[in-house]
């Protein structure tokens, strides 16, 4: 449906914010609050001006008025309005086109590189299963914390054992449905080493107010110890018994 | 009364389309090309609709707002139908 | 435009409350005895009814918007504050469903219901008793809601009810299924009253009354309605087969569905998102009609702001995945929802400029109905901003679940009812014939609009707060603590809005008919409050402006005309306006669903209690079946339509264009059961999915049935228009002796599936088949009930003497199951 060609074309353009997640959204985030508080100033501004000015003060009046009974007509002041409706047409169009060529990149960006981890939302908690490079589970989960390295993308694969929750680190600025049956995919990357909260973003029931789970952003070196470990005894295990391992 | 005779008309051709409907399954259509005896079945039964709707309920002879209010409401659905079964494709 | 030709503006010196001095021949009680309230079928009672009780939810809803804001007043441990977790939840869940369903919707109804028809120059609604009924079903939902929560517990689920948490599975409280049930029975009366009012508009206009002339008030009721008629059937459909998973089994929603929960989310926001319009669209009329008359300028660009608004009305029904970006579906469908919700906007903007522009060059009165409007407008702007950050998707990724959606949602739809607060106070005078308190009136819109910015605009600064939880991070402390303190300045605006108006109805100045200078609409150009039947005599508009044909022209006599001196034509016709049916009809189906309630996957509860809702259902449905029956049969008379404008629906009777509106929101109910069939079958995998019956024979041996019914309906209408008895009783005899064949095929087939094991909990495929075509076989049945009144009737000649209109209505709604069937009968047997 999107030309493969075109995207790339306004994509490499250097118009469209690129980076992580928390880059882009800021970036889009701040445009549109800058816009949106300069539009709403003016427009308000605006009908608060005439509101004043034409207020009425009594005196003289030489325009004709509508009266009580008449078929409901009213126009002129067409041209006006087509031309401040263009001018909104225009900056909102513009705005949410070029924010189009970040959302491909988004969408973009998801599989190939990175540690892939399948989210699962659970009444009330997250399961962490890490998944190897053919996507395969690797034997390695956790539940309430989820470990990942610093600087490398992480692709999340979200999904719910009971109802309808939604996975999202706000501080990293990604968030993902989590919906019994089907998976939804995003991805984030962390820049510093350092712990963050992840929230369930969907009203799932009793427990929703204090359904999260620890983020913890390691070193590469750190990641790659806990996570040796953790395959280790992981194998230990019997193949059976994985799913009770790493809480 | 001639609209007699039409109604009688087109209660029977009612009856072959339904038939031929289940001729189609019967002669294996559906194992032999899916697609095509999907998109027979599903044209005998608009084509059936549009004639029930057409002169039993005789919407050719009424303004023609009251087929636009109905096509309102099926348009709706196909809506509906169609962009959520894509979007899951 | 000469004085002659203007309406009488000062009419309104009648001394009697015009209404009372017609009780003789309508049999309506005057205003003070409860028992008109319970009987009357007239709009302007209907409407008053309405806003009241409309009120009356507002003040239920806000005090759980207190409670919310209590418990979020600080980040709460577990078990702290004043409500437990669950207890939160139905406050939340509540306080969305009633402040949607129960208020916003109704108020503007009761608008809808008032001032509409004066607007049109009709006289009542086309189908009056239904009009009541619409409102006693209201009402009954509303109650049910009340009795939801002291079942165990009301819904927990938020107000978008969304799969699978919103099953017996994750929510077993007998009261959250009373919840649902409320919705379908909200969705009744919404259905009902959207058929009354699109063929009242359509057909019942004054002569000169164009389309393109009719109020906007009128026009944005309109297109309410519209829009009411085809996405409550949606939300109508979610919440049946939302019940049939709670009451019956089915597994439509169930966690092991595949697509079960996008199901929801698609039916939901398919009805959910032309909601927000068919909420905020009387408030923009009112605005329209406010700014018209207080800044004394007519509205700049009318032809391009109607333009506008149908457009919007249309484009709702194609942006409902904008509530779904972050679910599992693909970018291609997020591309085309992103496009179509820029494209959304863009008539709004040109609405928010007409509404500015005709300020310009006016006389602005600042009297509260223009606060109200103004502030509303306000409100709109930065609604509508902050929506444009959602329609971003990039954005939308990361407000999804957070307080800036909660924000936003609050501007809009609150703004919404600011104006309509403003509405209020401009048809006050109006509805009671009494002035309100100016003074206070401008008091109550400071402290409102305070309130209002106070509780909702620190929540953009907290937005990072997920929805629906009361633990957040400590950094928006304050922000909440303002909320909160805005919230209480809120309520007390209420508090003054509603003791002015009180005060004023009690002991307030009589109001002129007249009260605001520049104001254009014809309910302004009858006394305060109108009389019973609306006008001092014909209304027209063929003149080029508003006069009532036969009523005392000579200036003097105006007063007289709307004291009862009806000697015009409009009394030759005995018009009723009082049933008790309605009323009834109401009752029934508050027990039939308490009863009901009771039932859950197939069982009902263990002992006393669950003879106690065995009891009650079985009293319900034989109250319900009697009540309807006795308003069938109940002889009343109601206002043709017909006498002026009807494009487009000209030549097409009231009562059959209301079967075609009605049968056209039946086509969208059908459309959803089908559409989710097809939905769930494509999550299934299509070609792996196959009929669940083995054979297509009975299917097509029942096909055949309905055909030959349909036919012998045919057959019945001929032999009525040879006046031939015995051929119509012979006729209708036959179809239904067929109907019956249908259904006994039918039962067989389903006994043999249920002996081999295969029944409603039997998986997606099991459930799709047996509660669609469970659905059609409830029309069958219902279409029989009604052939066996018909032919009660036919045998007493009842058809053969007169046209046999009625026949040809009853045909009309037999040959659409058929047509239903037409399409059910490939889906389910052969593909």
């Amino acid at each position: 449906m999107i030309p493969d060609a075109i995207a790339a074309s306004v994509l490499q353009s250097g118009l469209i914010p690129r980076g992580t997640r928390v880059q882009v959204f800021s970036e889009i985030y701040w445009v549109f609050l800058g816009l949106g508080t300069l539009v709403g100033a003016v427009v308000i501004g605006y009908m608060l001006k005439n509101a004043y000015k034409y207020s009425d003060r009594g005196g003289a009046d030489e325009k004709e008025r509508p009266k009580l009974g008449e078929m409901p007509t009213g126009g002129g002041k067409g041209k006006k309005l087509f031309l401040s409706l263009s001018l909104s047409a225009i900056i909102v169009i513009s705005l949410i086109a070029w924010t189009y060529g970040t959302l491909l990149f988004v969408e973009g960006q998801t599989g190939d590189q990175g540690v892939d981890v399948e989210v699962e939302g659970y009444q009330f908690g997250w399961n962490f299963h890490y998944l190897n490079d053919d996507g395969e589970y690797s034997g390695v989960n956790t539940t309430g914390t989820l470990r990942v390295p610093v600087d490398t993308q992480v692709n999340l694969q979200i999904t719910s054992d009971d109802v309808f929750h939604n996975f999202g680190i706000p501080a990293l600025s990604v968030k993902g449905d989590a919906i019994p049956g089907e998976t939804t995919e995003t991805w984030f990357k962390a820049t510093e080493a350092k712990n963050y909260t992840a929230h369930c973003y969907e009203l799932c029931g009793q427990g929703h107010s204090y359904m999260e789970a620890g983020v913890i952003v390691m070193e590469e070196e750190a990641y790659n110890d806990w996570y040796a470990e953790q395959r280790a005894s992981a194998e230990n295990d019997s193949a059976g018994n994985i799913a009770a391992a790493g809480v | 009364m001639a609209r007699t005779k039409l109604y009688t008309g087109i209660y029977v051709a009612l009856f072959v389309i339904a038939t031929m409907q289940v001729g189609i399954e019967q002669i294996g259509l559906l194992e032999e090309s899916y697609v095509l005896a999907l998109a027979l079945i599903t044209a005998f039964s608009v084509i059936k609709a549009v004639i029930v709707a057409g002169y039993f309920q005789h919407l050719v002879w009424e303004p023609r707002s009251l087929t636009y209010v109905m096509m309102l409401g099926f348009v709706g659905f196909l809506a509906l139908t169609v962009a959520a079964s894509y979007s899951i494709q | 435009m000469t004085d002659e030709t203007q309406p009488r503006t000062d009419g309104g010196t009648a001394t009697a409350l015009p209404g009372d001095s017609h009780d003789d021949g309508s049999h309506l009680p005057p205003r003070w005895s409860i028992k008109r309230w319970l009987i009357t079928t007239n709009h302007k009672d209907v409407g008053i009814l309405y806003i009241v009780t409309a009120m009356f939810f507002l003040v239920f809803g806000g005090m759980l918007a207190l409670l919310i804001r209590a418990q979020m007043w600080a980040p709460r441990a577990p078990g702290e504050g004043i409500l437990s977790a669950m207890a939160y939840n139905q406050a939340v869940s509540l306080h969305g469903l009633i402040m949607v369903f129960w208020f916003l919707s109704p108020i503007a109804t009761g608008f809808g219901n008032y001032i509409v028809p004066l607007q049109i120059g009709a006289e009542d609604l086309a189908f009056p008793r239904l009009n009541a009924l619409s409102y006693w079903l209201y009402l009954a939902s509303g109650l049910m809601v009340f009795a939801s929560f002291f079942q165990g517990s009301t819904f927990a689920g938020g107000w978008t009810l969304y799969a699978p948490l919103n099953i017996p599975a994750f929510m077993p409280s007998i009261g959250a299924t009373t919840t649902v049930f409320a919705i379908v029975t909200f969705c009744a009366s919404v259905t009902v009253g959207g058929v009354n009012f699109i063929t009242t508009i359509h057909r019942m206009r004054a002569p000169g009354l164009t389309m393109r002339s009719l109020p906007l008030f009128t026009w944005s009721w309109l297109l309410t309605v519209w829009m009411m008629l085809l996405a409550f059937a949606a939300l109508l459909a979610a919440c049946m087969i939302l019940l049939s998973d709670r009451l019956l089994g089915t597994t439509y929603f169930a966690m092991t569905t595949d697509g079960g929960s996008v199901l929801w989310t698609h039916l939901f926001w398919f009805f959910g998102h032309p909601e927000v319009y068919i909420v905020f669209f009387p408030a923009l009329g009112a605005m329209a009609e406010i700014f018209q008359t207080f800044s004394g300028n007519r509205i700049v660009g009318r032809k391009w702001f109607i333009v506008s608004m149908v457009l919007v009305a249309l484009q709702s029904f194609i942006v409902w995945m904008h509530h779904m970006f972050l679910t599992s579906i693909n970018l291609e469908v997020k591309t085309l929802f992103m496009a179509t919700t820029i494209g959304i906007s863009l008539p709004f903007d040109l609405m928010v400029f007409a509404l500015i522009y005709t300020l310009i060059k006016g006389r602005i009165r600042w009297d509260t109905p223009m606060l109200y409007a103004f502030g509303a407008l306000v409100l709109f702007i930065v609604g509508g901003i902050t929506g444009v950050f959602l329609g971003a998707v990039v954005l939308d990724y990361e407000f999804r679940g957070t307080y800036w959606v909660v924000a936003h949602f609050h501007y809009v739809m609150v703004s919404g009812a600011t104006a309509l607060i403003g509405a209020l106070f401009y048809w006050f005078p109006k509805i009671t014939g009494k002035t309100y308190n100016e003074f206070l009136g401008k008091v109550s819109f400071a402290v409102f609009f305070t309130g209002f910015n106070l509780l909702y605009f620190p929540m953009f600064l907290a937005w990072g707060t997920p929805r629906r939880v009361f633990a957040y991070r400590p950094e928006y402390l304050v922000w909440h603590r303002i909320a909160s303190v805005g919230a209480v300045i809120l309520g007390i605006s209420f508090l003054l809005i509603i003791y002015n108006l009180t005060k004023s109805l009690i002991s307030g100045d009589d109001a002129a008919a007249n009260p605001w200078p520049y104001s254009t609409t014809a309910e302004w150009a009858v006394s305060s409050p109108p009389p019973l039947e609306n006008f001092p005599g014909t209304p027209s508009y063929a003149s080029g402006a508003l006069e009532f044909l036969g009523s005392d022209d000579d200036g003097s006599g105006a007063a007289a005309a709307t004291d009862g001196g009806h000697a015009t034509e409009h009394e030759e016709v005995h018009v009723d306006h009082a049933s008790v049916w309605p009323f009834v009809t109401g009752v029934f189906s508050f027990v039939t669903v308490i009863g009901l309630s009771g039932l859950q996957v197939g069982s009902y509860p263990a002992g006393l209690e669950g003879l106690f809702y065995q009891a009650t259902s079985v009293v319900g449905v034989v109250g319900l079946i009697s009540a309807i029956s006795a308003m069938g049969y109940e002889n009343f008379t109601a206002h043709e339509g017909g006498f002026g404008e009807t494009w487009p629906f000209g030549g097409v009777e009231n009562t059959k264009m209301g079967m075609w509106v009605f049968l056209a929101s039946d086509v969208v109910l059908f459309g959803a059961f089908i559409g989710a069939s097809i939905f769930l079958r494509v999550a299934y995998g299509w070609t792996n999915w196959h009929p669940v019956p083995h054979n297509p024979i009975p299917g097509l041996v029942n096909t055949y049935l309905l055909l030959s019914s349909s036919f012998s309906v045919i057959l019945a209408l001929v032999a009525a228009k040879k006046h031939s008895r015995k051929g119509i009783v012979a006729s209708l005899v036959i179809t239904f002796v067929l109907g019956l064949g249908f259904l006994v095929n039918k039962g067989i087939e389903w006994l043999e599936l249920f002996h081999e094991g295969v029944w409603l909990d039997s998986g997606v495929r099991a459930s799709t088949y047996f509660l669609t075509t469970g659905l059609h076989m409830g029309h069958v049945i219902a279409g029989l009930l009604i052939t066996a009144y018909l032919i009660w009737r036919a045998w007493n000649g009842a058809y053969s003497e007169g046209s046999g209109e009625t026949l040809e209505y009853f045909g009309l709604y037999w040959h659409f199951v058929d047509i239903v069937w037409l399409f059910l009968f490939p889906l389910f047997y052969i593909v």
